[in-house]
């Protein structure tokens, strides 16, 4: 494929190939408006022999042009990758960090791709190609970057810290969908196994999980283990080792990065259980009653727990009563937000809201949308996955510390209602 | 588009840049720079500030070059003489001993794009393709790509071309890609980069050092390559194996297009390799990016039309989001559209119930539809839940849901009675132009079951001056004369005004001319008009199909990891077309009475536009006179539904096995079974056989998938003899193909039976709609011959024989053009 990438009122663009006209872009927008007037909206978009595919990111468009018919998925790949990259240079990507930064832009767009074609994509390694503050004056970058001839692409050598340690992060975000009639329509976790690394040298590190794979080949079958499914590995893990016998060996990329994130396709119990009960009397009031419990282990807390209720668009005059918490009414996006800063596991509470209907009714369809929960769980993962060790070998022969820090979220956390 | 006061910029600019004093100020002088090349991409024209930048670039500052080299790319091509000025600069920086600042020259000397500058770029860039850097090397590799670009039609450096050949060695996994990608360019007249054996083994042993987008590149142009023997082909499978199952969707999605043009000669390898992909295909639905999400759906929704199996137990997995975009929402209905099954249908029809009250119309609308599609093999339950829907009175859901009967009654005439029904009192909550068509259609062909129908007509009678829409004026017409010839009484009059106004009054020709062949017609008489008129009410032939046709994976494999499946409509007609119809192979028309009129053309146009059966039985008698049987012709009416056909199959079997006999008649009778060389039939598309089968009036009902053994085909038909009085007029025929694949006893059993039944002879035109675009690809050729097997009752041998002929003649003919 072959051109790129543009923003909002066209911030920036690149022709890598010269093969598309770059006025064609001036038809993006129009058509993208047309679109979604007439409610067509689809990610590729084309004009002529021109394919535009783009992806969306706050208030700005990235958008790919292309003349063939190329592989899509690379391309949505290519396009998020660049967000990717941008946010970890700008934390933000929006227009303005976008204007403020755009030399920066300019050089990561020319090291990413060359000829329409994605060349450095790894933002670590980018790093050592981009001289990062535009504005400070360093007369002729000459140190080559190391990773250019090395070996060991994502990591530079000769890099020191006084104290050498990892932290890890185990994270768990659970999805669940429950029908109105409050049996469970499905549900997995998605996991991840961020690491923060600061470690001097070129340090060789091995992660030891309760894989159930792994204990089945060792022979080992005490304790709880867990399946993974859809494992997903950073570029450092030898996956060779990981396929032969399933050892996680790796020299881990500098800083914050992710090692592995997987997805447990086991039907989970609902970590917090809503029942809800809304009654609509037309042209009179709404009634809603919803008890959430906690349906997890009573030695874990669930933080800042936050339920949201959708209320009819025309609803008015709210009134709360919580067991716990406080109900806030938010109009712009008709919602009840319940909110729990810390929900003990096996305790139930109670949120029971009250509004008004206008006596003439708004005759226009509203969809039915579902309740969300959205929540924290410390010290806990619901797949039961532990880390059991992480030996540290270098070869200056240092001592390490790991870390671990494991913590359950809700992802996509939805409960279907009636109304 | 400029900004106001940009000449004032420019010139403020350009005093700036040549101000000596800035000038020595490095760090000034960078910042005005920065200023211009804001100002350029604000849309600023700053392109007259060309010969002070090109003074710019000689400075040690590395960003000051990048800013630089921004400028200059983008405004060379309008100032190329003073670009030459610059490659000087650009030459030295090549030999510059940070590596970074010769691959920043080396790159963007190509990128000036300037075809005067050739002979000044050349140099360096072969110097580049030995330097020690490997960021260097990747930049002057794709540099000769550029710079073949910019003269496509030069010869082409036999010295360079091996050079790159050579690079493919690299140690760098990222030259050795590019070099790829070069090579792809440079060749592209010769077909691109030449894969030979060491080349393909040297790129597979590679693959795992490349990132995703290099491996993505190598395995696209693997497809090139073809295995010299199988067992060099399975090495090359098996190393690819964890690649297929990779959880980078591009990866994953490659390595399954590189398989299936490897194994295009083996299909169940094929078929394995989809088994192996759902997983991952089954997470890149769940990515949290919506356009690989996307992208996903439309991959899964190729591989389902030849594994329609593959996500069946996965379609929880299919349900939407509420938060999710329209076009996700409205591919994984079509999805769960194909996923349906016995155990499912309960759950999946609950589910589809909450799309269709979605507050994005079209996605309510697509709920609907989809609920019609099922409907065709489950139609109690779906009607229901159309009915139900009605109670809404929503314009835009009784419009959907008005013209999803009507598309379910085309093909399911037996859920008439409840359509006729649900319809009472639904045209108030009608506005839509497709809507009150397919109101229309449905009270012209079933007004005489709907009692308020003459009531409604009237009602659109009397404001047909202020109808815009024309299509369903036409529509109209043809309602009310429909009408018209079951309820006279009650029509008569507003026939009279309708076509009053229409031939007086009525501005647009087609409405004009239509009513007046009306006129003309009733001219002619009730009858002639009622034979013109009261067409096919119903095409079952289009839904009754028990097992979804399977297409070859080939069909499809060329289309997989490209643009192609993400391109609405494109997929969306062409998955809808096969096996069960969609609106529009089986929308009705307003026009369609006319051309019933015309339907000897019409299947003259199928018979010379298809060459897979080029006979035609009930218009022309070629094929059975040549076999010297009696004039018989073959008709698909009255329709047989599947649960009629297995309740006669089974009954007859069970006959059959009782007498245990090979040939058995009980006068009324007659089973007989007899084989018939037909080499290739079960591997040819079901598509195919299907479309030719009914070309000759002989209905399918049921398919194995090709290449299944055994394979099985259940079909039926009915004859006609209309020569001899002492004959049953009629006869009723059910067959069924059987294929088991032993090389020496394999055999197409074919199993008739007839039993009187009055008919009337339709025609039959579906087949043209079916027979369009099917062109399918076709695999290997068996060398075992196929027999076929026969019975029959009531008795008439001459029936059964033309009947057979024809069926071997169509056997033929799609055999000799499956080899």
């Amino acid at each position: 494929h072959t051109c790129l990438h543009i923003h909002d009122n066209v911030l920036i663009c690149r022709n890598y190939k010269g093969d598309v006209d770059m006025a064609e872009i001036d038809h993006f927008m129009p058509l993208l408006m047309q679109h979604e007037e007439e409610g067509l909206i689809c990610p590729v978009i084309s004009h002529g022999n021109v394919h535009f595919l783009w992806i969306k990111h706050s208030n700005l468009y990235l958008v790919a042009m292309t003349n063939k018919n190329s592989n899509a998925s690379l391309v949505y790949s290519f396009l998020y990758k660049l967000v990717e990259v941008f946010t970890e240079y700008f934390k933000e990507l929006e227009e303005e960090s976008i204007q403020d930064n755009f030399v920066v832009v300019y050089e990561l767009l020319d090291e990413l791709m060359d000829f329409g074609f994605p060349q450095t994509t790894d933002s670590k390694i980018l790093q050592e190609y981009i001289t990062q503050e535009g504005a400070k004056l360093e007369v002729a970058k000459s140190k080559v970057p190391t990773t250019v001839t090395n070996a060991v692409s994502w990591r530079s050598e000769g890099i020191k810290y006084k104290k050498n340690e990892v932290f890890i992060d185990v994270i768990e975000s659970i999805n669940v969908l429950v029908n109105a009639n409050g049996s469970v329509m499905s549900s997995d976790i998605v996991g991840s196994i961020k690491l923060k690394t600061m470690l001097s040298g070129m340090p060789e590190l091995r992660l030891g999980l309760n894989d159930r794979v792994l204990f089945a080949l060792t022979g080992r079958d005490k304790g709880k283990t867990v399946v993974m499914e859809d494992v997903k590995f950073h570029q450092c893990v030898r996956l060779s080792r990981f396929e032969s016998d399933r050892t996680i060996s790796f020299i881990p990329p500098d800083g914050e990065s992710e090692l592995m994130s997987y997805r447990i396709n086991t039907h989970v119990k609902p970590l917090i259980w809503i029942e809800s009960v809304i009654e609509k009397f037309s042209h009179s009031r709404v009634e809603i009653m919803v008890k959430a419990k906690g349906q997890f282990k009573k030695q874990s807390v669930a933080n800042n727990v936050e339920v949201r209720v959708p209320v009819p668009s025309d609803a008015d005059s709210p009134k709360f009563k919580t067991s716990t918490g406080h109900a806030k009414y938010v109009p712009e996006k008709n919602l009840v937000v319940w909110t729990i800063k810390s929900f003990p596991g096996g305790k139930e509470f109670l949120m029971r809201a009250h509004f008004g209907l206008p006596s003439v009714e708004n005759d226009e369809l509203e969809g039915k949308p579902p309740i969300t929960v959205k929540f924290e769980i410390p010290y806990f993962t619901v797949s039961g996955i532990q880390v059991r060790y992480m030996k540290i070998i270098e070869k200056s022969g240092y001592q390490a510390l790991p870390w671990v820090r494991y913590i359950t979220q809700s992802g996509d956390y939805q409960l279907r209602t009636n109304v | 588009m400029p900004y106001l006061g940009s000449e004032d910029m420019v010139k403020e600019l350009r005093r700036a840049l040549s101000n000596p004093n800035v000038q020595s100020d490095q760090l000034r002088y960078r910042n005005t720079i920065l200023k211009v090349i804001r100002a350029m991409s604000q849309g600023v024209d700053v392109s007259g500030l060309f010969s002070e930048i090109v003074k710019a670039c000689a400075t040690v500052d590395i960003v000051q070059k990048k800013l630089v080299y921004v400028f200059l790319c983008s405004y060379a091509a309008l100032n190329p003489e003073l670009s030459l000025l610059v490659i000087n600069t650009l030459r030295k920086d090549c030999q510059d001993p940070n590596p970074m600042v010769r691959s920043l020259a080396l790159r963007n000397m190509t990128n000036l794009r300037l075809s005067s500058l050739v002979e000044y770029v050349e140099q360096p860039l072969t110097a580049g393709l030995r330097d020690r850097a490997a960021c260097v090397r990747r930049v002057a590799v794709l540099g000769w790509a550029k710079l073949h670009n910019l003269q496509p039609n030069s010869e082409i450096d036999a010295t360079v071309v091996n050079e790159l050949y050579s690079l493919l060695r690299d140690p760098d996994p990222v030259v050795m890609v590019n070099c790829l990608r070069a090579l792809e360019e440079i060749l592209k007249e010769e077909g691109g980069v030449a894969i030979n054996k060491p080349i393909a083994h040297h790129l597979l042993n590679r693959l795992k050092e490349c990132d995703v987008w290099g491996q993505c590149e190598v395995l696209r142009i693997l497809e090139r390559y073809r295995p010299q023997s199988d067992d060099e082909l399975f090495d090359i499978l098996s190393l690819l194996d964890t690649s297929l199952v990779s959880q980078h969707p591009p990866v994953m999605a490659a390595t399954l297009s590189l398989f299936l043009s490897l194994c295009s000669a083996l299909p169940a390898v094929s078929l394995s390799a989809l088994e192996r992909v759902r997983a991952p295909l089954l997470a890149a639905c769940g990515s949290t990016s919506r356009e690989l999400r996307f992208t996903a759906l439309c991959h899964i929704q190729l591989l389902l039309r030849s594994v329609p199996g593959l996500m069946g137990a996965h379609y929880k997995r299919f349900f939407c989001g509420y938060a999710e975009p329209a076009y996700i929402k409205q591919r994984k209905m079509q999805v769960l559209v194909e996923l349906v099954n016995d155990e499912n249908v309960a759950m999946l029809l609950d589910e589809l119930k909450g799309y269709c009250t979605d507050v994005n119309t079209d996605t309510a609308q697509a709920a609907i539809s989809a609920i019609g599609r099922i409907g065709r093999s489950y139609s109690d339950q779906c009607l229901q839940i159309l009915t139900g829907l009605l109670g809404l009175k929503q314009e835009h859901i009784t419009s959907a849901v008005v013209q999803t009967m009507r598309d379910l009654v085309w093909v399911c005439p037996q859920c008439s009675d409840t359509v006729c029904l649900a319809l009472e009192g639904c045209e108030e909550n009608l506005q839509d132009t497709q809507g009150r068509q397919a109101l229309l259609w449905l009270l012209g062909v079933y007004g005489e079951r709907i009692s308020s129908a003459p009531y409604v007509l009237e009602v659109f009678i009397d404001g047909v001056r202020s109808e815009t829409s024309l299509e369903v004026k036409m529509e109209l017409l043809t309602a009310t004369l429909r009408l018209f010839l079951c309820r006279p009484a009650e029509t008569q009059d507003m026939l009279g005004r309708l076509l009053h106004y229409c031939i007086e009054e009525e501005t647009d020709m087609c409405v004009r001319d239509q009513a007046l062949l009306y006129y003309h017609l009733l001219h002619c008489g009730i009858e002639e008009t009622r034979k013109v008129l009261q067409g096919r009410r119903s095409d079952p032939s289009l839904g009754v199909l028990i097992g979804r046709p399977v297409e070859p994976i080939s069909q499809w494999a060329h289309s997989f990891n490209t643009l192609e499946p993400l391109r609405q409509g494109t997929v969306t007609t062409d998955s809808s077309n096969k096996g069960s119809p969609e609106h529009v192979t089986s929308d009705p028309k307003p026009n369609s009475d006319l051309s019933d009129d015309l339907k000897p053309c019409q299947i003259e146009t199928v018979q010379t536009a298809s060459d897979s059966a080029s006979l035609c039985t009930e218009y022309s008698t070629d094929a059975l006179s040549s076999s010297a049987v009696a004039p018989l012709s073959l008709s698909l009416s009255p329709a047989l539904s599947p649960e009629e056909f297995e309740r006669l199959w089974l009954q007859r079997q069970s006959l059959h096995a009782e007498q245990g006999g090979e040939e058995k008649e009980d006068g009324d009778y007659l089973c007989t079974e007899e084989c018939v060389q037909c080499p290739t039939i079960p591997h040819c598309s079901p598509q195919n056989l299907q479309a030719a089968l009914q070309l000759v009036n002989i209905q399918t009902l049921a398919f194995t998938p090709p290449h299944t053994l055994p394979w099985r085909v259940y079909l039926y038909t009915h004859t006609h003899s209309s020569c001899s009085a002492s004959k049953p007029p009629s006869t009723l025929i059910l067959g069924e193909l059987l294929y088991t694949g032993e090389p020496k006893e394999d055999c197409s059993k074919m199993v008739m039976e007839g039993s009187h039944e009055q008919l009337t002879t339709e025609g039959e035109e579906a087949a043209v709609d079916r027979l369009r675009g099917r062109e399918s690809a076709r695999q290997q050729s068996q060398t075992e011959d196929v027999k076929v097997t026969l019975k029959q009752q009531p008795r008439d041998d001459k029936a059964l024989k033309g009947f057979l002929s024809v069926l071997t003649t169509v056997l033929h003919t799609l055999s000799t053009e499956t080899t």
